[in-house]
């Protein structure tokens, strides 16, 4: 009884909504920082610095500089922050919508419809007819991921959420349920691969941005920029969600398109993410956590600094996956997973009457 | 004026209101009330859209399916029975999400009195999810006032629908919030509150509809509704009312005999 009474009435800091904001400019730089470790990070000699000298005095860069610092590191940064703040966005989407701080792509088999939406693209996009494939060309892997991760969200939401209220166990459930369905229909359809696409799909499958080109990031930006861009609206209408459906309508939102547009950027962001990058994990849980702590749960801010901190999150983990067993690279999955699980425990020990709801 | 007719709902097929009429007057406190399991919370989810219904219901003389969300939030405050909150809002927070469209002007001094009249005043920066039931009700109630904080706006008036507002406060609390309400239906707006305390309700309210069964047996003023007969046969027990001096207002006494006959 004492004990419950001492622990019973924290209060939170007074100015939250100001640090929130002031976070945004912080944030900004913190990424900065990192986007240019991160050019200045790789296994070749190359230096940034030195780079960075010839050009302001107005020298040639060698052509190996060009190559390594414009065509791989260049892409490979750029892809970092979208898929970052995409995998991050969707996991603060997610957990609005769901009303639950668990709910995360990778988790829930949104990821894996993902994975299977690209993998079909993979193995069957060369069996499609040459006018068609002309038509889509490469948008056809991030275009099938978006559908891959749509329907599992749409299912997911449909079994887990009644009159208005999410079940979390039958969230995590079903969401593990549809996680192996996906990664099973996955296995068939890599049956059917032939030799050049399995090594295409094994590349791929570990979660990297080594393949970051040029082509990837010109194909990625649009999607994931249109998804960040656009949940920067629906701020207002998660604060009111958490209060639930019922109170959101009353509270005089428009309830029905604010899920079906929270489920639109969630697959548009975690497919066109997954399409370029593989399976990274608990990006989406982590930075809106730690982000909540900090300066509280308010959407309207919420959304922008969990981008920011995304993208600097997932590029200190590609930082760290190019360091660790230099020259060679560990995949990003592992790093993001031995960073993000704990977290994840952590959240479950916490908080464990969420799961009972 | 709030006005329903021949309200019907069904729940996995089992009929809970077959046919209600039901009508609320701006400027008055109109009550719900009925025994556990006779549809009244129903009656109010009907009203607000959040059960499937057939009928016909208007706001302000308007059809409730021409509005739309917004335009009904700006002149229509709902208070449901329990509201859970999904992340680590504070009460300021929680009571600032009251501040709608139809709020506009002076929003900090609105969230401020509001705090005020409920009672949290100095509770603006705790956790939602740490404060005791009463007060998480109490914190919802602020955010609903903020809603419609004026009664009254361009002429037409605006609502109050709450489902057992005081139902988990202590009777400090009960009487502070119905004062509130009955304020608030002073100056000009509606209130309708599903009502459990049949004391507390012919203390605060003007009209009242009395639903059994899931049919609104009787509904009019308050003395015409709160009769000896009315009760008893709502409640299915030997009731009597007794005006209690100097309280004006009838007060509901079961009959010795009802408890001996259980």
């Amino acid at each position: 009884m004492i004990i419950s009474e001492q622990i019973s009435s924290p209060v939170a800091p007074k100015n939250r909504r100001t640090v929130a904001r002031q976070a945004h400019v912080w944030l900004a730089l913190a990424l900065l920082l990192v986007a240019v470790l991160s050019l200045a990070t790789g296994p070749t000699g190359t230096s940034l610095w030195s780079a960075l000298g010839k050009m302001f005095s107005g020298k040639p860069l060698t052509a190996m500089e060009r190559v390594v610092l414009w065509d791989i590191r260049m892409p490979r940064l750029i892809i970092g922050i979208l898929v970052g703040a995409g995998l991050a966005v969707s996991g603060a989407l997610m957990q609005g919508l769901f009303r639950n701080p668990l709910a995360d792509p990778g988790l829930v088999g949104v990821g894996a419809g993902g994975t299977l939406g690209a993998i079909l693209a993979i193995v069957l996009g060369s069996t499609l007819p040459i006018w068609f494939s002309d038509i889509v060309g490469n948008m056809l892997i991030p275009v099938s991921a978006f559908f891959g991760s749509w329907l599992v969200i749409v299912v997911l939401y449909r079994v887990s959420t009644r009159h208005g209220r999410t079940s979390v166990a039958t969230m995590l459930l079903a969401g593990i349920a549809l996680a192996a369905l996906a990664a099973a229909l996955s296995g068939i359809v890599i049956f059917m691969a032939d030799d050049q696409q399995l090594r295409d799909l094994t590349f791929w499958s570990l979660g990297s941005l080594a393949g970051a080109t040029w082509t990837k990031v010109v194909i990625t930006a649009p999607l994931i920029l249109i998804a960040i861009g656009g949940s920067l609206f629906l701020g207002h209408g998660l604060n009111a969600l958490a209060l639930g459906e019922a109170t959101a309508s009353h509270l005089g939102i428009a309830v029905q398109r604010l899920k079906l547009l929270t489920i639109l950027i969630v697959a548009m962001a975690t497919g066109a993410a997954v399409a370029v990058s593989g399976g990274i994990g608990f990006i989406g849980i982590i930075v809106p956590h730690l982000l909540r702590l900090a300066t509280g749960p308010d959407h309207r801010t919420l959304l922008l600094n969990v981008a920011l901190l995304g993208a600097a999150i997932l590029l200190t983990a590609d930082i760290i996956s190019r360091l660790i067993i230099a020259p060679a690279e560990l995949p990003i999955g592992i790093v993001t997973a031995v960073l993000g699980a704990p977290v994840f425990l952590w959240i479950l020990l916490r908080r464990r009457g969420l799961v009972d709801m | 004026m709030i006005s329903a007719r021949d309200i019907r709902v069904e729940f996995s097929k089992k009929p809970i209101l077959h046919g209600v009429d039901f009508n609320a007057r701006p400027g008055e406190v109109t009550a719900i009330v009925g025994p556990n399991g006779s549809g009244k919370t129903t009656l109010l989810r009907a009203l607000t859209d959040e059960v499937h219904w057939t009928g016909q219901i208007s706001v302000n003389d308007r059809d409730i399916h021409a509005y739309k969300p917004w335009e009904l939030a700006a002149i229509r405050g709902v208070l449901p029975q329990i509201a859970t909150i999904a992340f680590p809002f504070t009460v300021i927070e929680v009571v600032r999400l009251g501040l709608t469209s139809g709020t506009h002007g002076g929003e900090d001094r609105i969230v401020q009195q509001a705090l005020q009249r409920v009672g949290l005043a100095g509770y603006e920066n705790r956790f939602f999810q740490e404060l005791s039931g009463g007060e998480q009700q109490r914190a919802h109630l602020a955010r609903v006032l903020c809603q419609v904080w004026d009664p009254m706006r361009d002429g037409t008036p605006r609502w109050l629908l709450l489902d057992e507002p005081v139902a988990s406060l202590d009777i400090g609390h009960q009487l502070l919030i119905m004062n509130c309400l009955q304020d608030f239906a002073r100056r000009g707006g509606g209130v309708v509150a599903v009502m459990h305390d049949l004391n507390l309700t012919a203390m605060v309210a003007d009209a009242v509809t009395m639903i059994a069964r899931g049919e609104a047996i009787a509904q009019g003023p308050l003395p015409e509704v709160f009769t000896d007969h009315w009760l008893s046969a709502a409640y299915q027990c030997d009731l009597k009312t007794n005006a209690v001096p100097p309280n004006p207002s009838a007060f509901i006494l079961p009959q010795t005999a009802a408890l001996r006959g259980h």
